[in-house]
This record gives C-alpha cells, sequence and structure tokens, in this order.
C-alpha cells in the first residue's frame, strides 16, 4: 500500500443504516493504479543503483509510493523504468520486453545516458542515441544520475499522468511525454518536510470536502436534492 | 623485495627481456616469439611460480604501427605481481595464445580479439564474446569508423 497523497474526488450521502459514495469509475481506477506501479527489475548501467536499489531501500523507500513491487518477469509488471544506457545488442531485447509487459504500461526514462545517449552520444560505436527511438517514453528524469529525490519527483509526475486519463472513454490514448526536472533547490530535507505534512494532513480521507470543488459532483449533488425532497 | 628478485631471476634465464623503468609495478618487454616460452617458464619454475592471469588486454599505438599486448600475473605462492608487454605490428597482429598455460585467457583472447582484432594463433574457439557475430571492424582500434557513429563538433 502506497501513500495516497490525494483524496478519491467524489460524494458521500448519508442513509440510515450506510452510506453510498458517488464517484467517477474513471477516477478509481486511475487512482487504483497510479498507487499501484509495478516496476520491472530492468537496470542496464549506474543509474539503476540509485534508481532501483537506493530508491527500493529503506532509507527512500520506493514502498511510500505503492511502486516497491519490483517484479523479475515482465508479464508482472507495467512499469519499465529505463536507468542506463542501451547498447545496440541490448535494443532489441527492450523492445521485445516492453511488448511483452502488460497493458496499461508506462515507461520512465532517467539519466541523461537514457534520455540522448549522455557522455557516450559523441564516437561511441554501440550506445543508442536516446531509448525513445526504441520504445515511446512517458517521463524524462535529467541527471547523471538523478538522485532519488529526483526519481520520485517523476514518479510523481507520471502518477499525475495516469490519474489525468480517461480510462474508460480512451482506454489506449497516450499522453504527451514529459521532462520532469526537480525543481531548483528543492533539498531532501524540504521534501522530507513535505512528506511528513502530508502524512500528517492526509491521514483522515475527506472524501466529501474533496468532491466539493469538482463541478460534476455539484450536479450529483442537486440531482440527488431534487429527488430525495420530493 | 621479492620482486626485485623475480626480475633478476627472469632477466638471468632470459637476458633479451628488458625491464620496464616508466612502469608503477614489475613489468618486463619480451619480443613476441619467446612470448609462450617465457610465460611457460613464468608459470612452472619453482621461484616464480606466477599461476594466476589476472588480465589479459591490447593497447592500440596508431603512431608507432604496433599494437601492445600486456599480460598481468600473479604468484598465489609468492604473493608478488608481474606486468608482461609484448609487441606486435599492426599490419599483422598474430600472437600466440596462452590458453594451454593459464586456460582462463580463452576469454580474455576473445575479448581482445572482440576489440582489438588481435588473431592468436591455436586459439582454441575464437569468436567474437560481446558484439554481434556479424559486427565489422574492431571498435577499440583507433581508426575504428562505422556509419552510426557521431563524431565530436569541434
Ligand atoms: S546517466 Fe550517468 S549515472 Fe546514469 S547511467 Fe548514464 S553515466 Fe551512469
Amino acid at each position: 500500500m502506497g501513500l495516497v497523497l490525494e483524496n478519491l474526488p467524489g460524494l458521500v450521502e448519508r442513509f440510515p443504516g450506510g452510506s453510498v459514495a458517488i464517484t467517477r469509475l474513471d477516477e478509481t481506477i486511475n487512482l487504483a493504479r497510479s498507487n499501484s506501479l509495478w516496476p520491472l527489475m530492468f537496470g542496464t548501467k549506474c543509474c539503476a543503483i540509485e534508481m532501483l536499489m537506493a530508491t527500493g531501500a529503506s532509507h527512500h523507500d520506493l514502498a511510500r509510493f505503492g511502486a516497491e513491487v519490483a517484479r523479475a518477469s515482465v508479464r508482472q509488471a507495467d512499469l519499465m523504468v529505463i536507468a542506463g544506457a542501451i547498447v545496440k545488442k541490448m535494443a532489441p531485447r527492450m523492445r521485445l520486453l516492453y511488448e511483452q509487459m502488460a497493458e496499461p504500461r508506462y515507461v520512465i526514462a532517467t539519466g541523461s545516458c537514457a534520455i540522448s545517449g549522455g557522455p557516450f552520444m559523441y564516437n561511441s560505436y554501440t550506445v543508442v542515441r536516446g531509448t525513445d527511438e526504441i520504445i515511446p517514453v512517458d517521463v524524462y528524469v535529467p541527471g547523471c544520475p538523478p538522485r532519488p529525490e529526483a526519481f520520485f519527483w517523476g514518479l510523481l509526475t507520471l502518477q499525475r499522468m495516469i490519474r489525468e486519463g480517461e480510462t474508460i472513454r480512451e482506454p489506449g490514448v497516450r499522453r504527451k511525454p514529459v521532462m520532469s526536472a526537480l525543481p531548483d533547490g528543492v533539498s531532501l530535507q524540504e521534501i522530507r518536510r513535505e512528506i511528513l505534512a502530508a502524512l500528517v494532513e492526509e491521514n483522515v480521507v475527506d472524501v466529501a470536502k474533496a468532491s466539493a470543488t469538482k463541478p460534476w459532483a455539484r450536479k450529483v449533488r442537486e440531482w440527488i436534492q431534487k429527488n430525495t425532497s420530493r | 623485495m621479492d620482486s626485485e628478485k623475480h626480475l633478476t631471476l627472469v632477466e638471468s634465464l632470459y637476458p633479451t627481456v628488458q625491464r620496464r623503468t616508466q612502469s608503477d609495478r614489475p613489468a618486463i618487454t619480451v619480443e613476441c616469439d619467446r612470448l609462450l616460452e617465457l610465460m611457460q617458464t613464468l608459470r612452472d619454475h619453482a621461484g616464480l611460480r606466477f599461476d594466476l592471469l589476472l588480465t589479459h588486454t591490447a593497447v592500440d599505438y596508431p603512431d608507432e604501427n604496433r599494437f601492445e599486448l600486456l599480460y598481468l600475473l600473479y604468484s598465489t605462492v609468492h604473493g608478488t605481481r608481474i606486468l608482461v608487454a609484448t609487441n606486435l605490428e599492426r599490419s599483422r597482429p598474430v600472437a600466440p595464445s596462452v590458453c594451454g598455460i593459464w586456460p582462463i585467457a580463452e576469454w580474455q583472447e576473445r575479448e581482445a580479439y572482440d576489440l582489438m582484432g588481435i588473431l592468436y594463433d591455436e586459439h582454441p574457439d575464437l569468436r567474437r564474446i560481446f558484439l554481434e557475430d556479424d559486427w565489422e571492424g574492431f571498435p577499440l582500434r583507433k581508426d575504428y569508423q562505422d556509419s552510426y557513429m557521431l563524431e565530436l563538433p569541434k
């Protein structure tokens, strides 16, 4: 279970003997999907130490975001973190792994090697100049290597992208890829403080409060009021 | 020092061997046709016993028209190291294989063949080890070019 940083927008109506929650199916599916990403155990270079090992360990702890179930089989994974350079020999294998991943599948490219070839862009006989030549990438996380916090920032960006998607009506549509650089001057202490504050504040999920901001929820409420006052 | 003793011993056995002065470890240079004989002695002589081939690699010197082969040996009996170097002509990079002396050399020589194009006489299985079998050229040579490679703009 990850740390769910936002509420499920919806409406809770109290009835004698229980409550009824009204929300969109899309929101529910997206919320579940974005908070239970299963990454693939796949690392090709030094970035993998930072991305999959440092973040997976207890100090930084990927589990806070619900993405700690690293799988050794592509068929059980839906997030591919490309950590490190991809060489020509690896490229067809990576494409095969991507094709076999369960839909919907997401790709985060971390580090300059995975984004553009990085230090191996020039005069290299084997490094592919950017993984997006082979598979589509959703989020780029720049750095050499990016810090674990930067990777988390990228992961949060991906979660946001998933949450904004239309799962039912447009299931296969990918959003445009984004570059997700950690804003300047964000320190580890600051992130810790924010997460702590979020933990304290969001301990209690107040669904009714969150739904108040959604225009469609207002319509539902009006409809219910009209129908129950009769 | 043990390694000093070893160097003197090698020099007395093989007078043509040259000691390398600019080296951070005991190192000798030998002509290519005496390499195999020297290696056998280095491993089997009771006073030397270099029974472990730590690494083998090649260096390209296009300006001097030569490849340099390097063998780093370690003696688990005496606890000393020695670096053996030999030179090959760039146009004809054929060296004797030391697989018969240290079996681990088989893969190390395949690597040197794969990336540098050194050919080893009597190697049991001289194939590429890292690159695809149909790769053309030897990428760690200084004059390697291919159509995918980008030149660094000046
Ligand atoms: S971006 Fe830097 S740290 Fe990451 S794989 Fe490339 S060289 Fe290594």
